[in-house]
């Protein structure tokens, strides 16, 4: 069993205070990182094998060296706090038990790359890990931890779940719509207020002091040989305890619904989605895949935010599906056209079909058109609701049809 | 289902206005406020970035973000209207029309599905008589279904004014109800 | 300068230009709709695809910069099957008004689709609805179904008239573009947004329902509502009359110059037009006895010409040409007023409002030709003239154009002119209180209904393109000098304005070196440009 690292410090009831986070070794990694070369903490980050823990599973040291070496203006450090995938509350929970190992992340990974002044995107709807987020870095603040080198301007979004696409949320920081950036420029050469910008998830950045703090190899030794470390496992659905799950990222899906309890309501497995709403879905022989970035993706699907959402014999697969298509059809953002007019299109047909009115070829429309678009927008938003589209009805076609009349 | 085909709008926070509040008289912002504008403005490379963050000021000081308030951040920040108006209409927490005194939005994505948001969602119908956009009539409550707020794990739930409200039954939520005056 | 392949043919392009542009260079046209030369790059559209060797999926052109060694395919299958798709998603919700869309005809959704589609379409469910013969402005309609979200026109109130007042507002599919609820499109460049929509969302409000445009036959000209003189295409509608009620030349659209005008044009050149087939057009010529006035013929308005010049002593001769004549018509009655030896002329009436000015394309001088009219001899002011004639100095006074009431000149000072001078001859294409007042009328053709060429205030002579027929018996005005001249016994020698120029090219040093040829489509600055006229800034706005 992988020791427990990120939610370490969840069971002190004063864990969100600099008292307790100091008490538990809390800012050691930051004395350590301050003696450190910026090229030398992004190396130890790099041989650590982290990867991006939101979404896209990006390997972090990577990401940060992409910063040009002879830029002369600023650098920032977006933290994307924007939690909105759904299955997904990790992000929630550090910050609300855990702010203090956020801020350490931060400003080790500030140092990395040359980075002053750094933001935390925190969703609008997220009212009380924001507080105790500003709570936090206020105390960093009269501590002195903050102000000296790197300032944190918390920036509450308003309601937009594509503010967690790393550019969608860069407009957004920028007082804009949260349309994604078209690509290149890349945000490390041009991101946010057209400046070098690295933009991390909650949970990654989080990972960093204990890197530090213990060593690149203790860390990649804990997971799998192309992913290292644990992570934090958001598990609901038709589980018996639905919760927030620390295991090694080597860990299968089955070990996974075993320590939430196992599956409750009928008790029998139908299907699991494995990394958030956008993660195609696995039908219950597929469960015996490690939850790391390449093991998902060889199964023909991804970890992304590692959301994971049990489903058992009496869930509605097409129901299912016609809630997320629902979901991507009200947060597309509009800004290309395949996305923008397909998401609303292909909820209605599902809609249609659950309703019970169905027409015979709309499946092998929604699965044509799910096809044609996907690669071809701006963002991986409409690839997101691809994963879905065509996982659901390729997978549990049988129930689809069932609904169609004279199908 | 409740909703018309389609996707309901980015901003289904307009709910009908049946309370007859006044609105205030001039939409302004007070000498410290509009410290507090300059100052969020300067935290930003780009005085544009504390837009959102504005925004939600003119939402906390006047209720809601009127036609009104919306030219008057536009003029804070040396931008057209019309831009104001996208970043507004973009986004689902800006209210565009007078809110009730408490908002219960009630999540009904996938986890929340499973777990019964659907009887949750009719059970307020029931109760409050109004549909998911709208206001009661004595202008206590706004009842909005939203999507995924991030708490699966104590599905069913909704955010209730500042507060996630978990594992909801018809029975919390009446004692919820009762509560909100 | 990278050289790149493009569907096999080999291409050198200056740096930094973009796929789509480097496949124009050699003839390859990339289907699209947000891309535009003059506005930043949006790469929203998704349809300027093309396949890159090297890189997995098809990318977008627009946004791709030419790089050495480059190799670009844009007919692959899978290019080819993309577009397909991406036509599709644009069709989606697109209601099918091609019936009463005034776009049909020059729509990009109809073209590319009947090059680049050709699907069935499979779309059975309710599209969504969005306002429809929304007014934006006065001369700009909205019709936010048709709109493809393409954000020209956004971008283009951002970033060349800085008015900022179109935005794209919700999100998703509802999606849409529109004002601040209350305010107006009323920036003087309106009208340019319906050029460069693609669709039928955003028409002109002055050619709705005019006339279908595959009636419409085109000429290249220039604008002559003030010193600028922006490159026009002039469209005529000869073939359906009865459908716009008579009304010939349809709409002016600007055409691109990269040294005048660029892609634009302001909304008050865009329709000033009207008057050309106004009820007060002057269509024959007409004689004025004792407050009535009657048909003449053109001998007999031309006799009366000659013979007022023949018989006169110069200095009791004096003309008042205009600065709105063409290069070729100054030249020919220049010729004229040397043969008799007049020299008691001008061309400027000073405006009674000062006209608005701005930096980017508008001019304060309304007219398109003052720097000619000054360099064949004609700049002085009015006033003297009009002094001499109220003097009683003058016994002939011949007007082009102008209502001398409508200027600054003193009121009372051209009540009286025109009271006691023997005979005051107009030649203009529109009746006005100078015309009424005068002894003879001799209509002029409007411009759309000739050719010729204006000098616009930096030194550049640009040619415009007869469009349509002279109304009626209307006559260009070198046309009518000629006939003057003839009866003198002098020829003109010359049957079309080409003629003229080439004369004027010989005997004014301004214009050495200049032919049509060398005026091509975009014209050629003056070689004494730098010296004579105030070179003002060109035309601001996001370069390509």
């Amino acid at each position: 069993m992988a020791e427990i690292v990120l939610m370490r410090n969840f069971s002190n009831p004063d864990s969100h205070t600099l008292a307790a986070y100091r008490a538990g070794g809390g800012y050691a990694a930051w004395d350590k990182a301050r003696q450190m070369e910026p090229a030398a903490i992004t190396e130890e980050v790099k041989k650590a094998n982290l990867r991006g823990l939101g979404g896209a599973g990006f390997p972090t040291g990577t990401k940060w060296s992409f910063i040009p070496k002879n830029h002369t203006g600023p650098v920032y450090l977006v933290v994307n706090a924007d939690e909105g995938e759904p299955g997904t509350f990790k992000d929630r929970y550090l910050l609300e038990r855990d702010p203090h190992a956020l801020i350490e992340g931060m400003l080790i990974a500030a140092r990395a790359v040359r980075c002053t002044k750094s933001f935390v995107y925190i969703r609008g709807e997220y009212i009380q890990p924001w507080r105790r987020f500003s709570a936090a870095v206020k105390e960093a603040y009269d501590a002195g931890l903050l102000g000296q080198g790197l300032d944190i301007v918390i920036h509450r979004g308003a309601g937009a779940y594509i503010c967690g696409e790393e550019t969608g949320l860069l407009s957004s920081l920028e007082g804009k719509k949260g349309w994604p950036k078209i690509k290149p420029p890349f945000p490390a050469i041009k991101g946010a207020f057209g400046q070098p910008t690295i933009v991390n998830n909650v949970e990654t950045l989080c990972c960093v002091p204990p890197i530090v703090a213990r060593g690149a190899e203790w860390f990649a030794g804990l997971g799998t040989k192309t992913q290292g470390g644990t992570r934090m496992y958001s598990v609901s659905g038709r589980v018996k305890k639905p919760a927030v799950y620390e295991a090694s990222v080597s860990i299968t899906l089955r070990q996974l619904i075993e320590m939430a309890g196992g599956v409750s309501g009928t008790g029998r497995l139908k299907a699991v989605v494995p990394g958030g709403g956008s993660a195609a879905i696995l039908t219950a022989d597929e469960i015996d895949v490690t939850m790391d970035v390449d093991g998902l993706k060889n199964a023909g699907t991804m970890i992304g935010s590692a959301g994971v959402m049990v489903m058992d014999e009496s869930v509605s697969i097409p129901e299912a599906l016609m809630v997320l298509a629902r979901f991507y059809a009200h947060e597309s953002c509009g800004q290309c056209t395949p996305c923008r007019e397909s998401t609303g299109w292909i909820y209605k047909m599902v809609h249609r079909i659950v309703d019970g009115h169905g027409h015979k070829d709309d499946l092998d429309t929604i699965l044509d058109v799910a096809k044609r678009g996907a690669g071809t927008t701006i963002c991986a938003f409409y690839d997101g609701a691809v994963g879905p589209y065509i996982s659901y009805i390729e997978k549990f076609r049988a129930e689809f049809e069932a609904l169609i009349p004279h199908a | 289902m409740s909703e018309t085909h389609g996707a309901t709008s980015a901003s289904s926070r307009t709910p009908t206005v049946r309370a007859g509040l006044t609105d205030p008289a001039t939409i302004r912002f007070n000498d410290a406020q509009l410290a507090e504008v300059r100052r969020l403005q300067a935290l930003y490379p780009d005085k544009r970035g504390a837009l959102l963050p504005v925004l939600h000021m003119a939402q906390e000081t006047f209720g809601y973000i009127s036609l009104e308030a919306e030219e008057y951040v536009a003029s804070l920040f040396d931008l057209s209207p019309a831009h104001v108006h996208e970043v507004v209409t973009f986004y689902t927490l800006y209210f565009r029309e007078r809110p009730g005194r408490h908002v219960v939005a009630v999540c009904h994505t996938l986890s929340c599905h499973m777990a019964g948001a659907p009887k949750i969602i009719a059970h307020l119908k029931q109760k409050l008589g109004i549909e998911p956009g709208e206001t009661t009539e004595d202008g206590r409550v706004t009842f909005l279904t939203v999507e995924c707020l991030c708490a699966c794990e104590a599905a069913p739930m909704a955010q209730v004014d500042d507060r996630y409200e978990l594992h909801l039954t018809p029975e919390k939520l009446d004692r919820l109800l009762e509560g909100l005056r | 300068m990278p050289k790149l392949t493009i569907n096999g043919k080999e291409v050198e392009v200056p740096a930094g230009t973009n796929l789509i542009e480097a496949a124009r260079a050699v003839g390859v046209e990339v289907p699209h709709y947000c891309y535009h030369p003059g506005l930043s790059i949006a790469g929203q559209c998704r349809l300027c695809m093309v396949d890159i060797e090297k890189t997995p999926r098809p990318t977008i052109g627009c946004n791709t910069v030419a790089t050495e060694g480059m190799v670009v395919n844009t007919e692959t299958d899978r290019v080819r099957e993309t577009r397909k798709s991406i036509m599709e998603f644009h069709l989606i919700n697109h209601p099918l008004d091609c019936p009463v869309c005034d776009q049909a005809g020059e729509c990009w959704l109809q073209i590319y689709y009947m090059k680049h589609g050709l699907y069935d379409p499979r779309m059975k469910d309710e599209k969504v609805h969005k306002p429809k013969a929304v007014p934006l402005g006065p001369h700009v309609m909205l019709d936010a179904e048709r709109c493809i979200l393409c954000s020209r026109c956004v971008r283009y109130c951002d970033e060349i008239t800085h008015t900022g007042e179109l935005g794209i507002f919700q999100r998703g599919d509802h999606s849409e573009i529109g004002l601040f609820p209350g305010h107006e499109l009323d920036n003087k460049y309106s009208a340019n947004v319906v050029d460069i929509c693609p669709v039928g969302a955003l028409t002109d409000r002055d050619f709705r329902f005019q006339v279908r445009v595959w009636y419409l036959d085109t000429a290249k000209s220039v604008c002559p509502g003030c010193a600028r003189g922006c490159n026009i295409d002039v469209h005529v509608n000869r073939r359906r009359p009865h459908h716009a009620e008579g009304r010939r030349v349809a709409r002016l659209k600007p055409r691109f110059n990269a040294e005048v005008n660029k892609w634009w044009l302001c909304d008050a050149g865009r329709y000033g037009f009207g008057f050309v087939d106004a009820p007060d057009r002057l269509v024959v010529p007409s004689q004025r006895e004792g407050g009535t006035s009657t048909d003449a013929t053109w001998e007999q308005g031309i006799a009366a010409v000659a013979g007022a010049l023949r018989r006169l002593p110069p200095a009791q001769i004096g003309v008042i040409a205009s600065p709105k004549m063409a290069n070729e018509d100054l030249f020919a009655l220049r010729r004229l007023l040397e043969l008799r030896g007049v020299t008691q002329v001008a061309s400027q009436v000073p405006p009674r409002t000062q006209g608005d000015e701005d930096d980017f394309l508008i001019r304060a001088d309304k007219n398109p030709n003052s720097l000619g009219a000054e360099l064949l001899g004609f700049g002085a002011g009015a006033r003297t003239v009009i002094e001499a004639a109220g003097q009683r100095r003058l016994k002939f006074l011949w007007v082009f154009g102008h209502d001398l009431l409508a200027g600054a000149l003193p009121e009372r000072d051209v009540l009286e002119a025109l009271r006691v001078v023997d005979t005051v001859v107009f030649t203009g294409s529109n009746a006005n209180w100078t015309s009424a007042h005068s002894h003879w009328v001799l209509p002029a053709a409007a411009w759309t209904e000739r050719e010729g060429t204006y000098t616009n205030f930096e030194g550049r002579v640009q040619r415009f393109r007869s469009a349509i027929e002279p109304l009626g018996q209307a006559l260009p005005e070198w046309d009518i000098i000629g006939r003057v001249m003839t009866l003198l016994g002098e020829s003109l020698q010359a049957t079309r304005a080409e003629h003229l120029f080439r004369q004027l090219v010989e005997a004014v040093p301004a214009f050495a070196g200049l032919s049509y040829q060398l005026l091509g489509d975009t014209g050629r600055t003056l070689a004494t440009a730098g010296a004579s006229g105030h070179r003002g800034a060109g035309p601001s706005g996001a370069a390509s």
